[in-house]
């Protein structure tokens, strides 16, 4: 116990919150020995008496009955998790899971009754952290028995959003707002929701920080690495609205803050960042970009090359190839709009062949091509309804003649944005 | 087994702190008495499967210090202690912080005797004050606090962001935080332990599975019910037990094949549902029902009640209850979703498909006709559409006008000058020229149907839809379409 009040005492003194967030940590190296320190007849008094030891007045704020008694209150239920995780052959996690939601409340009812300053932020952020910890290890032991729950996670996040309130809701002047601790607790529920699948929760969290940005400081006054986990999510959110401008504005702004050797963050933002540019400008990654990522280059890369030489079977036995990790990245279904890409770039290829100048093609030429690249026979209704498709969507100017059998290319630009 | 420590009465009270809060028990364990306890106290269950908090702290005290070898002792107690506390409904009037723990599950040793009677001593023989020496520590950590705040204080914008007063910090000596800290953790408690220890979790929940708690068993005989929303807690003598209810399904069945009429059958099936989900019946009759009434409401179109029923199938698939046919049912799903066009619910279910499900033929077909609509393939859809296994054609038939616009859509605007009124027909799944005629004036555009004198020699006149004149009509229709996607009963 002795240590942990000790860095307490000294985290005040030098208003040092990552000290003080130590203290508090499931990773605290003196974790054993405080478990051991006391028991749970007398936690309560023991650890009062030693906040209480050597009363610093100058901080009557932490010093005082009241204060003491919030930082008690943690304690107390620091050592209750300490005692369920250190103290028993088999860590009952759903003990440690209620001992570090009290924990983690006692946390933000510190802030919350405005006992705590800014500098102290960082404890919030480490309760909050471990509480998501917990809850996973929680249901996933549950789940282990057979037990299909994500209820623990889902109570953490009904507890970090407390926590989000209180920062974004505090009115204190900028300087000494918790309003700085936003961005680490919005990004900490993103990636709490996007575990639970509950993707729509994350819109409500940004509706709230849109009603708010007046008094909010700007976003990139704060620290990039909460800057860039934010607009990654704001990107993916976006991207699976199909809101894929917006898409590409956030990833972008996310990819250009990352850290250069942040290897894992820039390749969940390219994951998403590519599918997004091949719909919104028809790019594709360059085997440059991709050398980094084997992962990435392995899937992506392949695709790419069938996408521009207009390889329909080949893209699709990519994408196929591909299917678990696509779908389970939630991007399966806006690559799978590449075909649309890689079949206007076959057609563009009957057309370059055909001849310069020739803007009668038959529709049996686009059928051989196709018939060819995609390996299967098709009936001429269904390269008729390619076509179609094609020229609806805008990837080609002209108009199939039913009765000669005949496409109809525009003289000019023909397949717009291609230079033919 | 030694009687519970509760049951002999009488000590623990004198035990008990005269200062203690919580109002004194005169009995212990007497049904008769305890009912006024009941009432008087501030929270009482809301269900009965409930635990008091102060049990759980019991429960988890009683642990603490417990030595291994005598866990499982201490189970057996514990489970005795708290099922006759909720057999005598005393659970919510034992004043649980003061409650005795189990011999078993106190240490030999003096101190830790001490320590389970709990509170009332002042002196903390194990308390750790910190000594003199620490105090060095500290002082060196005001040289540091000085320099910094001095340095904070010059600052010129009040508005920078507070954390950044420090670069540098010893807060590494006290813990890791850095990107592997959850590694280290999960490395320091096992990850992956499925060994299922016994537990004070355990001890509680199979206190639970005392008779106690079962749920209710209907008494009502009779076949038919009407439907009625429940307010209150259900009671067993207008529920039917399970045997009733097997023959309600014969007798339902075979009114539906005779009658035909489905809001008497839709009603009957709610409540033969209700009376299910009341008394926690779930086994194979249960996914029979479902199964019957989800292809009953397909049937008739009533997609509400089939999702209803199609999300109470996907609980019951996912438990593992044998019987019914749940890859027919997933492809209904797929399709019902390509109807409300949720893409993100579809990713989900392309990401839960096992091998096996990939096989299924209602499952591919189901599949096909999402890559076709993905794809705007309309020409396969539509030959997918004539040819869906099951009942996949009713839900089809949910979103088939909608596809069919788009599909009419793209043909007014990529061909031209015309396209022949027999292509249309065929291309969008429609049984005669009629139906599709139907389907054109329907939307505004049979204006734009012609006879066109044939070209050719053999005198027959040629039936067109002037593509460019119906692109406008067609088109608003197309967006009205996709517009309003009745999410009935979504969940």
């Amino acid at each position: 116990m002795e240590s942990i009040i000790r860095a307490w005492r000294t985290a005040h003194a030098e208003e040092n919150g990552k000290l003080l967030a130590s203290t508090i940590s499931l990773t605290n190296t003196d974790l054993e020995e405080f478990a051991y320190s006391t028991n749970s007849a007398r936690v309560a008094e023991d650890i009062f008496r030693s906040l209480e030891y050597e009363n610093n007045s100058a901080r009557p704020k932490i010093t005082n009955k009241t204060g003491l008694e919030a930082w008690a209150e943690v304690y107390v239920a620091y050592w209750k998790v300490a005692q369920a995780l250190e103290r028993h052959d088999d860590v009952e996690w759903g003990q440690v899971f209620v001992n570090m939601k009290d924990l983690t409340q006692a946390v933000i009812r510190g802030f919350q009754n405005g006992l705590w300053e800014v500098w102290q932020l960082e404890i919030l952020y480490t309760a909050c952290k471990y509480l998501r910890y917990v809850a996973i290890r929680t249901d996933e032991a549950k789940r282990a028995n057979g037990e299909d729950t994500w209820k623990s996670l889902e109570d953490a996040a009904r507890i970090i959003n407390r926590a989000f309130n209180v920062c974004l809701n505090d009115r204190a002047e900028l300087a000494q707002s918790r309003k700085w601790g936003t961005y680490y607790i919005i990004n900490l529920l993103f990636k709490t929701y996007f575990k639970l699948n509950a993707i729509t929760l994350s819109k409500n969290i940004l509706k709230a920080l849109v009603a708010n940005t007046t008094e909010m400081p700007d976003l990139l006054d704060f620290r990039t690495s909460d800057v860039v986990t934010f607009k990654y999510y704001c990107g993916v959110i976006a991207f699976l609205d199909e809101d894929y401008v917006k898409a590409e504005e956030h990833l972008d702004t996310a990819y250009q803050l990352c850290h250069k050797d942040a290897q894992k963050n820039k390749e969940l933002i390219l994951t998403y960042l590519i599918p997004t540019k091949l719909l919104t400008r028809r790019q594709l990654p360059s085997a440059t970009l991709l050398k980094p990522y084997p992962l990435l280059e392995s899937l992506f890369l392949p695709l790419a090359k069938c996408i521009k030489s207009g390889d329909l079977r080949g893209y699709d036995e990519n994408l196929a190839r591909g299917e678990d990790w696509f779908v389970k990245k939630r991007i399966f279904l806006t690559l799978e709009r590449g075909r649309d890409i890689t079949l206007r770039n076959l057609f563009r290829k009957v057309y370059l062949a055909a001849g310069d100048s020739k803007t009668r093609i038959p529709v049996d030429h686009f059928k051989a091509a196709v018939s060819w690249k995609s390996g299967v026979e098709l009936e001429t209704e269904e390269v008729e309804c390619y076509l179609a498709n094609m020229i609806y969507k805008g990837y080609i100017k002209g108009y199939i003649s039913r009765e000669k059998g005949m496409v109809v290319l525009s003289g000019s630009n023909a397949f717009p944005g291609t230079g033919v | 087994m030694t009687t519970p420590p509760w049951r002999a009465a009488g000590g623990t009270a004198v035990q008990r702190p005269s200062f203690h809060p919580v109002a004194v028990r005169k009995s212990l364990g007497k049904v008769n008495n305890t009912n006024s306890y009941t009432a008087a106290q501030p929270s009482p269950p809301a269900r009965r499967t409930q635990f008091p908090d102060a049990l759980k702290a019991y429960v988890a005290r009683t642990f603490e210090d417990c030595p291994s070898e005598n866990k499982a002792e201490v189970e057996v107690s514990l489970k005795k202690i708290i099922t006759d506390a909720f057999e005598n409904e005393t659970v919510w009037t034992i004043d649980w912080a003061t409650h005795p723990l189990p011999a078993a599950a106190r240490r030999k040793s003096t101190t830790s005797d001490k320590m389970d009677i709990s509170s009332g001593d002042d002196a903390s023989p194990t308390t750790n004050t910190p000594t003199k020496g620490d105090f060095n520590t500290v002082s060196k950590g005001n040289k540091r606090k000085l320099s910094s705040r001095i340095a904070s204080d010059k600052n010129e914008f009040a508005v920078t962001r507070p954390d950044k007063k420090y670069k540098k910090t010893n807060a590494s000596d006290y813990s890791y935080e850095g990107p592997d800290a959850f590694k280290k953790l999960d490395k320091r408690y096992k990850r992956h332990q499925t060994k299922n220890v016994f537990s004070h979790y355990n001890a509680m929940q199979s206190a639970l599975d005392s008779p106690a708690f079962a749920p209710i068993v209907g008494r009502a005989t009779n076949l038919e019910k009407r439907y009625l929303r429940l307010t209150s807690a259900p009671d067993p003598d207008t529920v039917r037990p399970l045997p009733v209810l097997e023959k309600t399904l014969e007798l339902l069945k075979s009114k539906w094949k005779a009658e035909n009429n489905y809001s008497y059958i839709c009603d009957q099936f709610k409540s033969l549902r209700q009376d299910l989900t009341v008394q926690h019946i779930k086994n194979d009759f249960t996914i029979n029902v479902y199964e019957i009434h989800a292809r009953i409401a397909l049937e008739k179109a009533d997609l509400g009640e089939y999702n209803q029923c199609q999300s109470q199938l996907a609980n019951l698939y996912s438990e593992k209850i044998p019987g019914g046919h749940p890859h027919e049912f997933k492809a209904y799903r797929i399709l019902y979703l390509l109807h409300t066009c949720n893409r993100s619910n579809m990713n989900d279910i392309l990401a839960t498909l096992t091998p096996a499900e990939k096989e299924d033929r209602a499952i591919l077909h189901a599949l096909a006709v999402r890559s076709a609509v993905a794809g705007g393939n309309f020409h396969r859809f539509f030959k997918l559409y004539l040819d869906a296994p099951n009942m996949g054609g009713y839900l089809m038939d949910s979103f088939i006008d909608r596809e069919r616009l788009a599909a009419l859509a793209a043909i007014c605007k990529s061909y031209r000058p015309d396209v022949p009124f027999r292509h249309i027909t065929e291309e969008l799944g429609f049984e005669n020229d009629a139906e599709c005629e139907a389907f054109i004036v329907k939307h505004n555009a049979g204006n734009f149907i012609k006879t066109k004198e044939s070209a050719k020699e053999d005198g027959t006149n040629k039936i067109v839809l002037e593509t460019a004149k119906a692109l406008p009509t067609i088109e608003a229709a197309k967006s009205a379409a996709f517009k309003k996607v009745d999410i009935k009963g979504q969940i």
